[in-house]
């Protein structure tokens, strides 16, 4: 204590406190209050609709997302968001380290492919959404290549079908992310272990065996980590590709949304969409924790 | 030690094949990001008749009108300048807070640094507060107001924070003793040296911000009763429900709203890449 203090060489903290904790406030005051106060809302029925009286309704919401009557669409969404996670991370984090392996090498126009694969990072859910809305359209480009054999589709109208296409626009657009930095952690491994293996004669799978995938195993971790929070917790994307009305394809995030704010939801409350939000929380710990037990386990076996 | 034997005929075939499976694979990353792009190009371009009868070939008769038809149906000269406003004052705020904060806590100038940098990590895991932001802003008064609007932009300050502390770790500590002895306080030492010293970490937040602000949706989307507030991201995206069926008029309006971001990543290229790496890294 007393040492953190004599390192401050001003004569008076009131200036320091008054621009931390100045700071603080509103960020306090904005995020963490309605972080805190879904919890209370997700008791409530309380609606979108300004003025609307709302009551305590206890458990209710709860009890209502694992309802018999609804416990399929609820599962359903659950399993979406698993199975979104699990593949825009797994394929995302593996075609990413490909792609940066490819751009780490000696080859011409790999300027050109950085930039390329980071630039849907820069233009962002809304158009990047409407891109694919677009190559996914009833004329669109993709259902001119089915009708080639005798096929059609409704893509995201297709129930089966719909979360596999977000899947793969959401890895699209997601790869320069990781992309760049999977390429700054190949940069930062030493070139001498490289020029030694090369004396060596070592093959290129055996380099990417021996130097570069262990090596590489911090940067993995935390990408992959940070991939898995986002991945539980982003909707943006889906929420442009596939609106409000298609509980077929959501995730728990885009769930939240729906029931909250969605133009149809006659029937859910906020107070639902809160409580929803929480049950996305508790799913969000565990599996972080679990992936981060997981990978840090895998890092020390290497 | 030999890891594999290996005759130098077979090691220079080798080479050949993985450069050529190289090229292979880079032009097939160009494309698969290419194409999508160029698609988006070539339907702007077409009249809607001539959409109806090819929508997937090559354009036969550009149409630049499709230009100013989509920006002025789109409303978009409304969008452009609100998101405009809120894109400077909400990454401005948002960089404030962030040097406000993780100044003091690179320094070490916090007694409990660690349960501030506690709390900046537990953003990672909050739960989805959008309802209660919603109702918060209703309880204040703040729906459906401009300012509501920013605040909420410029609070997400993420790991701006700890981008402004991790940069102010390493600059030299001397400085802030020459200002103290000098006479200065801390607020005027803060904006003279601090910012300046910590300039290429500002940027860094300043940049990553504004280009998240740009692109928000959601936010914007919820917090927003009049159209004339919305920002273009929630324009564009309510045209696509007016328009879903016109792709050359929406392809158009799609590339009005990317036409900044372009020339910005342009201009701007190894910047952003970089401050992408850094955040990651913070």
């Amino acid at each position: 204590m007393a040492s953190t203090e004599s390192l401050f060489p001003f004569r008076r903290r009131a200036g320091l406190r008054l621009t931390f904790y100045g700071a603080w406030t509103p960020v306090l005051f904005f995020i963490f209050v309605p972080a805190a106060f879904t919890v209370v809302l997700s008791f409530t029925d309380i609606r979108r609709a300004p003025g609307v009286p709302w009551q305590w309704v206890g458990l209710d919401n709860y009890f209502r997302f694992f309802n018999p009557a609804r416990l399929g669409t609820s599962l359903t969404v659950i399993r979406n968001t698993l199975v979104y996670a699990g593949l825009t991370v797994l394929i995302g984090c593996f075609v990413s380290l490909g792609i940066a392996v490819l751009l780490n090498g000696r080859i011409r126009g790999k300027t050109v492919a950085r930039a390329l694969v980071f630039l849907p990072t820069i233009l962002g859910v809304t158009v990047v959404g409407l891109i694919w809305s677009m190559i996914f359209s009833v004329y669109g480009p993709v259902q001119e290549m089915l009708s080639w054999f005798g096929v059609s589709s409704n893509f995201f109208g297709e129930p089966r079908l719909a979360l596999y296409l977000v899947i793969f626009v959401v890895i699209w657009a997601s790869l320069g992310v990781t992309t760049i930095i999977f390429l700054a952690g190949l940069q930062a491994i030493p070139a001498e272990l490289y020029e030694v293996a090369a004396v060596d004669g070592a093959t290129a799978p055996q380099v990417f065996r021996h130097i570069t995938w262990p090596l590489l195993a911090p940067t993995f971790t935390t990408t992959m980590l940070l991939n898995v929070i986002a991945g539980l917790q982003g909707y943006a994307l889906i929420y442009v590709l596939l609106g409000t009305s298609r509980p077929y394809a959501e995730t728990l995030g885009l769930a939240v949304f729906s029931a909250g704010f969605g133009g149809s939801s006659t029937g859910t409350t906020q107070g639902f969409a809160a409580a929803v939000a929480m049950i996305q929380f508790v799913i969000v710990g565990v599996v972080s924790i679990a992936v981060l037990l997981f990978l840090k386990r895998r890092e020390a076996k290497l | 030690m030999k890891v594999a034997n290996l005759s130098p005929e077979t090691a220079a075939r080798q080479r050949t094949r993985y450069r050529v499976g190289s090229y292979i694979l880079l032009g097939l990353v160009i494309l698969t990001f290419a194409v999508p792009l160029l698609y988006l190009v070539n339907t702007s371009l077409k009249s809607f008749a001539e959409y109806q009868q090819n929508p997937n070939g090559l354009v036969q008769n550009p149409q630049w009108a499709n230009f100013p038809a989509a920006w002025q149906e789109g409303r978009f000269t409304t969008y452009f300048l609100n998101t405009v406003l809120y894109t400077v004052v909400g990454a401005c705020g948002l960089t404030l807070l962030s040097l406000l904060i993780g100044f003091p806590l690179g320094r070490g100038y916090i007694r409990s640094s660690r349960f501030w940098y506690g709390v900046l990590a537990s953003f990672l895991f909050l739960p989805n507060a959008i309802v209660a932001q919603f109702q918060l802003l209703i309880a204040i008064d703040l729906y459906n107001t401009r300012v509501g609007y920013i605040i909420m932009l410029a609070i997400g300050v993420g790991i701006g924070p700890l981008l402004v502390a991790g940069y102010a770790q390493s600059v030299p500590r001397e400085i802030d003793e020459a200002a103290a002895m000098d006479g200065a306080g801390y607020g005027r030492y803060l904006w003279t040296f601090a910012v300046p010293l910590c300039r290429p970490a500002l940027a860094t937040v300043f940049l990553l911000s504004a280009v998240a602000i740009w692109n928000d949706i959601i936010l914007g989307t919820i917090l927003f009763a009049d159209a004339s507030k919305w920002p273009i991201a929630t324009g564009l995206n309510a045209f696509k429900g007016l328009n879903n069926t016109n792709w050359p008029l929406l392809a158009a309006a799609t590339i009005i709203v990317a036409i900044p971001l372009v020339a910005l990543y342009f201009f701007l290229q190894r910047y952003l890449v970089n401050a992408v790496v850094g955040a990651v890294k913070g």
